[in-house]
């Protein structure tokens, strides 16, 4: 196992290590493309924020953070499931989940992903079977439960849990790794090691800064790896997957990496001084975006004009879903006890019998002869 | 009190059955036979818990469910609440129908995050778009000094969350009508089994059926009183009842069998009839539901009233070990006969 670490990382510098191999070429381009289209679409976004103030939800941002879901966008299967946590958007995208309604939702619009009902934090796409929420490591613990649902049906579908290191607080997380060891399921954790809680490093809530040691200590195979290496998290995670849907067993892959915002919102919140400049300044040297961008440009495989073009149909693309999400209405009042349960039971109606109740509640007006 | 579901989306005509024509069997038995019947029914149906594959199968309702089919069906869980109600809730979303099992509610509480901040608001924050049908079956034990870990019956909390709903199922029929209700149903349900009840026998159909949620059972059809209870407390409430009639009280019965949603249609209109209230709560009387119930009443059908509701409740405290002290805690059944007379009689 590599052993990597925060304080390594940033002692190495510029990172030089991005390497397309042969074949990889396209995947690169999709990737790139991905990365750009992701970055471009939270800068919007951020500009937009404040002070229209018209998204009235806590965003968090994922700049600096674009290469797992990237990866994750030319290796999951549509039939594929994806949890994650409210750093969502680069998640949301990378399951092919639509950018209109993904701002529609933000804007708390009725053609948002979720009528406007989950905002940023909290969005899904169930069609896509792709699912977020805002509190730490709870979806670690349900992709076992997908998992397991696929397994159980002998299907090669996999699961991907998204998350931070903070999760690794969690005693829910700990246990998840347990189960899905022990039960062998096909699930990938994905870890996006980017050392703050908010404001509170790695190291401060944990004695060792070994997650991907501790997670091997269970009985699964694990791994870290330098995460603004859009290729080689693609490489790791696509091996991963591969061995998860192959009916392997799950894997735990600790990608270190670092969000260039601040915790929520589009300011930065630097001032609280949690982190030093120089430490954000090395890290967006180390841009995921353009160590991948130089090493195609290297090997020849994208030109400037083509990475112009990208731009200029991302450009236009958020547009139109700016255009899409202040357009569109606000939500009605819903019926609030629909909303909140299904009024239907079709498998219910199907299979289960109905009986003359009164009947057999009549048998029941005895004093029953125990009970204590 | 009609038994006859409304049949505007029933594909499955009314079974003309009578009790008689059907064994009496145990709650426990009850639950065995709804889960195994629901196995059969579905391949999507999976148990989840701690030693549901062993032969006691959490006192009997999980029994031979593994021998018949398979550990992968039916599986032993690690000591991992919060980890299975999370795994509970992806298997839905993946198509299957987990019914969940603890020995005791108590450590189900371990995963409460699972339930509230995720279980319950599924379908809402989905916008309807992802349903979740898992069960999760929490038994509340009482006696033998099961004390202040092994008997909390919370089910006032869970009723009080949106996006649950909350059975207590006070005999065998309704323990299986309502467990394959809530196994075919599309909505998480949290089943609250007293463990005193599984020995009580009762006619159970032998073909799987279907209790729905929110239509209480009147047990027992009186003129002076109106009892509502619901779990365990229902047979203490037909006890009360009998002594009650014995010095000339006459009592009804209500069985709410699923206190979310809770009936009030059945409840206020017996209120309505006999023009006094006496609830059984087997909880702590604070903010639980018994609260809720004279809420209702007295929002809906409050000028009926002729005397000031009583509930029958645990005292505001933690479940004390002792045998002597549990027989204080716990209502008994002369003093509730003789508070309830009163209010009849002196009222």
């Amino acid at each position: 196992m590599t052993v990597l670490s925060h304080k390594g990382i940033l002692g190495a510098g510029r990172y030089r290590g991005v390497n397309i191999g042969k074949g990889e070429a396209e995947t690169a381009r999709a990737i790139l493309r991905f990365m750009l289209r992701l970055r471009m679409c939270e800068e919007a976004l951020a500009l937009e924020y404040h002070p229209a103030d018209e998204m009235r939800c806590p965003v968090h941002f994922c700049i600096g953070q674009e290469a797992v879901p990237a990866a994750l966008s030319v290796l999951l299967r549509k039939d594929d499931y994806l949890f994650c946590h409210h750093r969502s958007h680069g998640y949301y995208l990378s399951k092919g989940a639509p950018m209109d309604a993904l701002f529609a939702e933000l804007y708390g619009k009725h053609t948002g992903a979720n009528g406007g009902l989950a905002g940023s934090q909290d969005i899904s796409f169930p069609s896509r079977k792709f699912f977020s929420g805002a509190i730490l490591a709870g979806a670690t613990a349900i992709s076992l439960g997908a998992a397991l649902g696929c397994q159980l049906r002998k299907s090669t579908q996999v699961t991907v849990a998204g998350f931070g290191e903070s999760a690794t607080d969690e005693g829910i997380f700990w246990e998840s790794v347990n189960y899905a060891a022990v039960a062998k399921l096909p699930v990938v954790f994905a870890c996006e090691n980017n050392n703050y809680s908010v404001f509170s490093p790695q190291l401060k809530r944990q004695a060792l800064d070994n997650i991907s040691a501790r997670v091997a200590a269970f009985g699964m195979r694990s791994t870290a790896i330098f995460g603004n290496d859009a290729m080689e998290v693609y490489r790791t995670l696509g091996k991963e997957i591969a061995s998860a849907r192959a009916g392997e067993g799950p894997a735990f892959i600790e990608a270190y990496t670092y969000r260039w915002s601040g915790h929520y919102g589009p300011e930065s919140d630097d001032l609280v001084g949690y982190r030093s400049a120089s430490e954000v300044q090395a890290w967006k040297q180390n841009c995921p975006i353009s160590l991948l961008q130089e090493a195609m440009q290297r090997g020849g495989i994208i030109s400037p004009d083509e990475t112009e073009r990208i731009e200029r149909e991302v450009t236009a693309e958020i547009s139109r879903c700016f255009e899409f999400a202040k357009s569109s209405s606000f939500p009605t009042l819903p019926d609030w006890k629909t909303l909140n349960s299904s009024p239907n039971s079709p498998m219910a109606d199907k299979l289960l019998a109905e009986v003359e109740l009164a009947e057999f509640d009549a048998q029941q007006d005895s004093p029953q002869p125990k009970g204590y | 009190m009609t038994g006859i579901a409304q049949s505007d989306s029933s594909r499955v005509a009314t079974h003309v059955t009578t009790a008689a024509e059907h064994p009496e069997i145990s709650y426990g038995d009850a639950l065995n036979q709804g889960l195994r019947q629901a196995m059969e029914l579905s391949d999507s149906v999976i148990v989840l818990g701690q030693l549901v594959d062993y032969g006691p199968g959490v006192f009997g309702s999980t029994t031979g469910l593994v021998e018949r089919f398979g550990p992968e069906r039916v599986r032993d869980f690690p000591v991992s609440e919060s980890a299975m109600t999370a795994t509970g809730i992806g298997a839905a979303v993946a198509g299957c129908r987990p019914v969940l099992v603890h020995h005791r509610l108590d450590f189900m509480l371990y995963s409460m995050d699972a339930i509230v901040n995720w279980m319950a608001l599924w379908r809402f924050k989905s916008n309807t778009q992802s349903s979740l049908p898992i069960v999760i079956r929490a038994i509340v034990g009482r006696g033998w000094g099961q004390g202040p870990q092994h008997s909390k019956s919370l089910h006032a909390w869970f009723a009080h969350v949106p996006g649950i709903k909350v059975a207590m199922p006070a005999t065998a029929f309704d323990a299986k009508g309502l467990l394959l209700e809530a196994i075919f149903g599309e909505n998480p349900v949290i089943i609250v089994e007293h463990r005193s009840l599984f020995t009580l026998k009762d006619r159970v159909p032998t073909m799987p059926y279907r209790v729905r949620f929110g239509r209480a059972a009147v047990r027992r059809v009186g003129g002076s009183l109106t009892i509502v209870a619901m779990g365990v407390m229902v047979p203490f409430a037909l006890r009360v009842a009998d002594r009650l009639a014995a010095i000339g009280v006459d009592s009804e019965v209500v069985d709410l069998r699923t206190v979310a949603p809770l009936d009030s249609e059945t409840v206020c209109a017996s209120v309505e009839k006999t023009g006094r209230l006496c609830v059984m709560d087997p909880a702590w009387q604070s903010f639980g539901v018994s609260a809720e119930i004279v809420a209702r009443v007295a929002e809906r059908s409050g000028r009926a009233l002729r005397s000031e509701p009583v509930r029958i409740c645990h005292p505001d405290s933690h479940t004390p070990m002792s045998s002597a002290l549990e027989v204080l805690y716990y209502p008994e059944e002369q003093a509730v006969v003789d508070r309830l007379r009163s209010i009849v009689v002196d009222g």
